[in-house]
């Protein structure tokens, strides 16, 4: 390369949506009192394509990866660009640029739009630093920036009761595992005397404080079960899912779940590495197994609860905790496994294809709360007649999601499989193909409301939005694009993996 | 060799003896004279108009939060300014000034937009105004 950026620049996607979220609130200074809605959800679409765009070049150019030299370590080791992150701050960015398009109709009749536009813009920001996080003290730091505009967001329909529930419920749960979270760093730190992931590592390789350490880890662990919405912190997701505009769920239920798991697989295999024994040591704190108990309950608990909903968004809100059990697979085959950059990156490609079909799944739950035609499965039925392209989409999406060979989630579903398969974790596979195929069950219900159902009630849809439309059909078409292309991302996914061991 | 915590121990038990002692040791020797103004809501000294499920003016919590922006802002100047000659001495101008002029810089958008939105501006109560009218 004849030039080299500054090494900052290495944080562009990150100080782009930043960017973005300040130009907002001054745009909103400049007139309060109206807001252009079309203006808004550009500018942020703009700024959010931009950094996902960014992220993509610094990807496909090897910024910070074994070929150009190795991990960018900026500000004294508190935060890292590797593949890693910027392979994450692609999910995020893009998942957020959906979220964008789809909400100009969504909330074009809400007051306060640039402060919902500047709060997503916000978290995105958050969740992108929690990929670029390499000490504890900058990835609990990122993980508020994140949390925080996800609480104001999850209420922003203030005179809608549910919203405001759920916006509680959430807040509750989410103070009480930052609690947990902070508590468990501080008995790591007080274990090791560090916060900085590399130096916890060399630190705890012959601690004497092993109860404080075990102690710590675990609390680590739960605080990040509450970002990934898995067991035993799931509670929240059901309600705060259904609750918040379907934009808002789309965007907690990929970005925030990848950038929570992103920061945990850091943690737990750039810090934690030897007290599990995968560095070839003994086990001291056996972490790979609680994640294991962790992947199985949160399979479980997510799909068999989904099985037994009325409604659709809170039957994918309780799928999104399963699926949250699928991605935990790629900690918990650790353990065995001879090539861990395999396992670690099947998960990370089930992470970026889900962030465009469960997206698109909750985006589609986003336009028919525009039509305003109900929440049960019934009310979807004989939908395909009126609005038969974004009926294909949402089919597309959701056999994507239970793994039929229609979108990438298949093949995403078969490394998973694959990767507990080399680490024989038969345990996991076991539950990754039974719990596939009882989602499969409630997946098809949807669909079949769609297509074969005879509508019961009467609904006339009479406009077309055309941003929540857009997001839609660009999330489907991505969604199926990924099954061929699968190969083309999958080396970047395991390369960024396999550089942390 | 005695364990440190046993001093520790003790004084924990002293620590709840003392006020379950002299409440205990109050309730034998006061007398009872049950009386209606011991049950009211305490107001400093003030006779108690409606209970205590009353509402606040939302514009406590704006000028409270508007406070911790300018308490963060003063928490991170101070070291800073402490440091300033030798920072620039060493680092030169741009490194030592231009961080905290992004810090600043990002909290005068904030506040500026908060401006903008009317949290400084004080919001009278509709309930006090027809109340004054009645009196």
């Amino acid at each position: 390369m004849a030039t080299t950026l500054p090494t900052w620049t290495a944080l562009g996607p990150a100080l782009l949506l930043g960017i973005t979220a300040l130009v907002l609130l001054i745009v909103d200074s400049i007139d309060p009192d109206t807001s252009n809605s079309t203006l808004l959800a550009g500018l942020s679409t703009v700024g959010s394509l931009a950094a996902f765009l960014f992220a993509g070049w610094l990807l496909v150019s090897g910024t910070g990866q074994p070929q150009t030299g190795g991990a960018i370590t900026l500000f004294d080791d508190q935060l890292v660009v590797d593949g890693m992150s910027l392979f994450f701050a692609l999910i995020v960015t893009s998942v957020a640029t959906l979220v964008t398009v789809a909400s100009h109709d969504y909330i074009a009749d809400q007051p306060y739009q640039a402060e919902y536009y500047s709060l997503v813009m916000m978290a995105a920001t958050g969740m992108t630093l929690m990929g670029s996080a390499n000490s504890l003290a900058t990835g609990f730091v990122s993980l508020e920036l994140a949390s925080l505009p996800s609480y104001a967001l999850v209420t922003f329909l203030k005179k809608n009761r549910g919203s405001v529930e759920a916006g509680l419920k959430y807040f509750l749960i989410g103070a009480l595992s930052s609690a947990v979270l902070a508590y468990g760093i501080s008995l790591v730190y007080a274990a090791s005397g560090h916060l900085q992931f590399d130096a916890v590592a060399s630190a705890v390789a012959n601690t004497e404080f092993v109860g404080v350490l075990g102690i710590g880890v675990l609390f680590v662990l739960g605080g990040f079960a509450f970002k990934t919405a898995s067991v035993p912190f799931h509670f929240w997701a059901p309600e705060a899912y259904e609750g918040a505009p379907a934009p808002i769920s789309a965007f907690l239920s990929s970005a925030s779940k990848a950038a929570g798991f992103v920061l945990a697989f850091r943690v737990f295999t750039t810090a934690f590495p030897e007290l599990a024994g995968l560095a070839g040591g003994p086990v001291t704190v056996d972490w790979v197994l609680a994640v294991e108990v962790l992947a199985v309950l949160t399979m479980f608990v997510g799909n068999f609860a989904a099985a037994t909903q009325e409604k659709v968004k809170r039957m994918l809100a309780y799928s999104s905790v399963g699926h949250a059990g699928y991605v935990l697979i790629g900690l918990a085959a650790l353990g065995g496994a001879p090539d861990k950059g395999f396992v670690l990156g099947a998960s990370m490609m089930h992470l970026f294809i889900y962030g465009f079909m469960n997206t698109g799944a909750f985006l589609f739950i986003g336009l028919t709360e525009y039509w305003d035609i109900g929440r049960t499965f019934q009310d979807f039925n004989g939908l395909a007649k009126q609005a038969p392209l974004a009926s294909v989409a949402m089919t597309v999406f959701l056999f994507s999601l239970a793994g039929l060979p229609i979108g990438g989630g298949f093949f995403s579903k078969f490394y998973l499989l694959a990767a507990t398969a080399q680490s024989g974790t038969w345990i996991l596979g076991a539950a990754l193909i039974i719990n596939s195929a009882l989602s499969l069950f409630y997946y098809t219900r949807v669909v079949k409301a769609m297509w074969i159902e005879e509508p019961v009630n009467d609904f006339e849809i009479d406009s077309y939005p055309a941003g929540i439309y857009t997001a839609v059909i660009v999330a489907a078409v991505i969604t199926f694009l990924l099954l061929p292309a699968f190969g083309l991302l999958s080396p970047s996914a395991v390369t960024g993996a396999a550089a942390l061991f | 060799m005695s364990n440190p915590w046993i001093a520790i121990g003790a004084l924990a038990v002293v620590a709840v003896l003392i006020p379950a002692g002299m409440i205990a040791v109050s309730s034998l020797l006061r007398p009872t004279v049950p009386e209606q103004g011991k049950r009211a809501v305490y107001e400093s000294g003030e006779v108690p108009t409606g209970n205590t499920r009353i509402r606040f003016n939302i514009q406590y919590y704006m000028v409270a939060l508007l406070f911790v922006v300018f308490d963060i802002e003063t928490v991170l100047i101070f070291p800073w300014t402490v440091i300033y000659r030798d920072a620039v001495a060493n680092a030169g101008l741009a490194k030592a000034l231009g961080p905290m002029l992004v810090f600043i810089g990002v909290l005068v958008v904030g506040l500026g937009w908060a401006w903008r939105n009317g949290a400084v501006k004080w919001v009278r109560s509709p309930r006090a105004e027809r109340q004054r009218v009645e009196q």
